[in-house]
């Protein structure tokens, strides 16, 4: 069924460079989208680049509005992939992949059609536009504007572009993690460094005029390690990600990725069982910005509340957290992970205070909902791929910073539990009920961090949890993760240190 | 030209172009989702999409390269992208094709009336399940119903000079709700897929576990953490079996990265615990005449009365392992290797009514829902958020909500002390109603 619940793998810690906004300009005003489609591959049908240009889209945009409707876009996507895998000192195996495709959309009130096609021409797109038109028929016939090139400031710079790197430089940044992984303690007895980019074009056209275009290039670069000792085993993760060319390894050494991994596998084989019960729980900075991921991000995400079934339905305006508490959607941030130019639906990024002091001020929008709410669209309109209809979505989302000491925090709570990293958690955006799983985590006793403990959840409700966190430092910083919801998408999490009064916490022991 | 005269074609050209081995996955595929709310379709997406991956050894180096683009030219730079890629690999001696033949019989995986039936017929499906579901006292809410339909059509080719082919479908619907009560608000969700579309549920069942689901959790209570049974229904089997699954990779025992590690043939479950891998199963969800690389499936049971008899393993995990490919490579779709997977996976029925084991339960925790990722399959760890009623004295007696359950896979798997006779294989990955003795489970 189409589970409320939406989830966050795995996110890891990772302090991001503190990097100034750049505002170069993106690809820009040539023609765009022909020639940006076929400059990322040569690989391309040159029948299918001809296909696309700008008269094509008017047809293929009065073709889905022929039946009535109030709005027709149509998204082209051509993806290009690397994967590679080194597991225990070899180079496994690799996977290289070329997707294109397109998918023509029609709104008509609050019905939606859609359908996809993995041909680039008139005649299949022209179908495809019918498709999704058979059932958005409607008596309001608009008359859609022309297509005209649209260009827009670029948060995502590149140096070292993803499709000019030498193979030998991926599996160079590889073995170094590899090695700084297996030589950090003899009881780290395997290690999975698994390399993977993308360069993305999309083209996005729709009947209110736009037509815009841009490729991104995408970074995922992720070690694992498996400790052994003390009869035990640990599996232990740690990711960077960035929307960025390869001179990512520049600026994050791939040797930092994989000694953070490997520490964590070897300390976590001194874990304790963790205490059940209601504590005190103090998060560290980063990555543990995916508890308000969850519990509150995604019930923040306009679908559900123009369906009026949202935790936070009729909400808007009202205090619903404690004055400690900001939390800031933002898609501009220069090429994090949830950074892009626009969404998928052509929106322009930009930074969205969701909750400023306690005060729900926004909801996350696509053009459905913002259109069925009457609300901004405020760049959220995200999909997985062409295959995907775009839904509302988070980019790069954060608790700001408050003026606490992160050590005064700790020091402040007399016994609870300290988190330094999550698995990853769900919430049912519906209920607002979400859980976590630790990856991570050791005891505060009377002020000091003390023993690792293993085998810890924590869970709660989004309400009680931004009512009950009553410390926030200054120490913002952000992790990257895999945000699912029915697709994928890539996101970033971040927060300072905060604390949480009186969690719910879950371990085997009492 | 046809699908399978290209894959075979394909593998050819492979060949010539310098790969030692080759293996082509073709896949053809259509889909339809519908969905519902508050009577009125929300949303249809219909599609077709094919596309093919290309796996090369060459001086036993494997690369990989998939497309979606079946133009010649394309297909052309794919594979030569393949061979590219695999040269600047290790070489791995346990890289191999599988050279089984034939396929398994499986009966049931292809209705072709699913196409037929008309997209009214199937909206309205959709429509009359969310329409009884609200229709009940206690639903404040939909929040919507869904249809789906999937056709897909595999081929596969490799130069050990296999060249297999099937087709499958299959369809399902169902609806979700919202009960509230107050500031309360509670969800409640039931859905049904099958083979045949004929053998979907009557939309009353569905309509009204959705609505129980939603309406029953209301005003729940919280209990004091303790040491209690906890009877775990089948909705939630998935939080158990799915790292015991992942303990049973072959791949992943050669690496010692699993909790059955050394465990073979040792008895590390009680008696009432068999678990069995079917591939073969008529109309079952996950059957299939043969695997992500065309190695014919099995029935296998993994482990009999408690005692570990066997791991799953493809082609080049078993090579590892000195022993054979189970059957069990997973492949999710054209684009990915071959993996390590299950097919229809369950736990054997046991004799008891799930009312029998309940009335015989003293105190404690009916779970029907469990959040987090279930049991690490290295580690055996076990944590999760958990939901249900609470039992006393034989007696369901309140919701409970906001629970924490914990333990070490071991540990649990030991102590299932009753079985339930409810197991139902209309479901992929499943077990009966089963009783761990005693966990602790974190409240108040």
């Amino acid at each position: 069924m189409t589970s409320p619940n939406t989830f966050v793998h795995d996110i890891p810690r990772r302090e991001f460079l503190k990097k100034s906004a750049k505002g170069t300009l993106l690809m820009a005003t040539a023609p765009a989208l022909i020639s940006s489609l076929s400059s990322c591959s040569s690989q391309l049908d040159p029948g299918a680049k001809t296909a696309l240009d700008p008269a094509l889209f008017n047809k293929v945009i009065a073709r889905a509005l022929a039946g009535g409707g109030d709005f027709a876009d149509v998204y082209v996507e051509h993806r290009v992939t690397r994967n590679i895998m080194l597991e225990e000192s070899k180079y496994k195996n690799a996977v290289y992949g070329v997707t294109q495709g397109a998918g023509v959309r029609v709104i008509s009130g609050d019905k939606t059609g859609y359908a996809y096609t993995d041909e680039l021409t008139e005649e299949k797109l022209l179908r495809a536009a019918e498709v999704a038109s058979a059932i958005a028929k409607s008596s309001k016939i608009i008359t859609p504007v022309d297509v005209s090139v649209k260009s827009l400031p670029s948060f995502v710079s590149v140096n070292m572009p993803l499709n000019d790197v030498a193979n030998q430089k991926r599996l160079d940044v590889m073995l170094r993690a590899n090695e700084a992984a297996m030589s950090f303690s003899d009881k780290i007895k395997m290690t999975t460094v698994s390399y993977y980019d993308e360069v993305r074009a999309r083209t996005i056209a729709n009947s209110e005029g736009l037509l815009i275009t841009d490729e991104l290039p995408l970074l995922f670069f992720i070690v694992q390690c498996m400790g052994e000792g003390n009869g035990t085993k640990h599996m232990s993760r740690e990711r960077l990600s960035m929307h960025s060319g390869f001179e990512m390894f520049d600026e994050v050494s791939p040797e930092s990725i994989a000694e953070t991994a490997a520490r964590e596998a070897v300390v976590m084989l001194d874990a304790k069982d963790c205490p059940a019960g209601k504590m005190d729980v103090v998060m560290e900075n980063g990555w543990g910005g995916v508890l308000v991921h969850e519990a509150v991000g995604h019930p923040l995400e306009a679908d559900n509340i123009a369906k009026k079934i949202g935790a936070f339905t009729g909400k808007l305006g009202k205090k619903v957290a404690s004055d400690v508490f900001t939390m800031v959607d933002d898609g501009t941030l220069p090429n994090y992970r949830g950074t892009t130019n626009f969404d998928d639906e052509g929106t322009p990024m930009k930074r969205n205070v969701l909750i400023r002091n306690g005060v729900l001020e926004n909801y996350m929008t696509d053009i459905l909902s913002a259109g069925q709410l009457g609300l901004e669209r405020t760049g959220n309109g995200r999909r997985e791929s062409f295959k995907h209809m775009p839904i509302p979505r988070m980019t790069n989302t954060f608790i700001e910073a408050g003026k606490d000491r992160s050590e005064d925090i700790i020091a402040s709570t007399k016994n609870g539990i300290f988190v330094k990293s999550l698995s990853g958690g769900s919430v049912n955006s519906i209920t607002g009920m979400f859980n976590f799983t630790c990856r991570e985590m050791y005891l505060i006793e009377n002020g000091q961090i003390t023993v690792p403990v293993k085998g810890g959840t924590l869970i709660g409700s989004c309400m009680d949890i931004i009512s009950n966190i009553d410390a926030v430092g200054n120490d913002l910083a952000f992790g990257p993760g895999i945000c699912g919801k029915g697709q994928s998408a890539e996101v970033t999490a971040g927060q300072p240190t905060v604390r949480l009064r009186g969690m719910t916490v879950g371990g085997s022991r009492a | 030209m046809d699908y399978k005269s290209l894959t075979e074609d394909l593998v050819h050209q492979c060949l010539k172009k310098g790969a030692d081995a080759a293996e082509v996955y073709l896949q053809s595929g259509r889909n339809l989702n519908i969905s519902i709310r508050n009577s009125v379709v929300e949303t249809i997406q219909e599609n077709a999409s094919k596309g093919v991956g290309f796996r090369v050894i060459a001086d036993g180096r494997m690369g990989f390269a998939h497309s979606n683009d079946l133009s010649t030219q394309s297909l052309k730079a794919t594979l030569a992208s393949a061979i590219d890629f695999a040269k600047i690999l290790s070489a791995n001696e346990y890289n191999g094709l599988p050279s089984e033949a034939g396929i398994s019989e499986v009966k049931g995986l292809y209705d072709p009336q699913i196409a037929k039936v008309s997209l009214d017929c199937k909206m309205e499906m959709a429509k009359e399940v969310e329409a009884l579901a609200v229709k009940h006292r206690k639903v404040t809410k939909s929040a919507g119903s869904r249809y789906f339909e999937r056709d897909s059509e595999i081929f596969l080719a490799n130069s050990n000079g296999l060249i297999k082919s099937y087709r499958s479908a299959s369809c399902g619907y169902g609806v979700s709700v919202v009960a509230e009560k107050g500031d309360q608000k509670c969800t409640g969700g039931e859905f049904c897929s099958r083979r045949f579309i004929a053998d979907l549920e009557m939309p009353e069942n569905l309509a009204n576990k959705a609505a129980k689901e939603a309406y029953s959790m209301l005003d729940p209570r919280r209990v004091r953490t303790q040491k209690a049974a906890v009877i775990f229904d089948p909705s939630v089997a998935r939080s158990i079996l799915g790292g015991v699954l992942g303990a049973l990779n072959g791949q992943r025992i050669s690496q010692g990265a699993s909790f059955l590690w050394k465990k073979l043939d040792r008895k590390f479950a009680s008696d009432l615990v068999t678990l069995i891998d079917d591939g073969l199963r008529p109309k079952g969800l996950a059957s299939a005449p043969f695997d992500g690389e065309g190695v014919p499936t099995q029935r296998r049971v993994l482990v009999d009365k408690g005692i570990l008899k066997g791991f799953m393993y493809n082609t080049i995990a078993a090579k590892r392992a000195n022993t054979r490919s189970t059957g069990n490579a997973s492949r999710g779709g054209y684009t990915r290797l071959p993996g390590i997977g299950a097919h229809n996976f369950y736990m054997e029925a046991g004799s008891h009514t799930p009312k029998n084991i309940i009335q015989q339960t003293r105190r404690g925790l009916l779970l029907t829902g469990v959040t987090g990722y279930g049991i690490n399959s290295v580690s055996g760890n076990f944590s999760g958020g958990a939901s249900g009623f609470w039992i006393e004295n034989g007696r369901i007696t309140f919701p409970v909500k906001g629970l924490t359950i914990a333990g070490t896979a071991l540990d649990m798997l030991n102590n299932i002390d009753m079985v339930g006779n409810d197991l139902d294989l209309n479901k992929s990955f499943t077990a009966p109603t089963f009783r761990i003795r005693e966990m602790l489970i974190g409240g108040e």
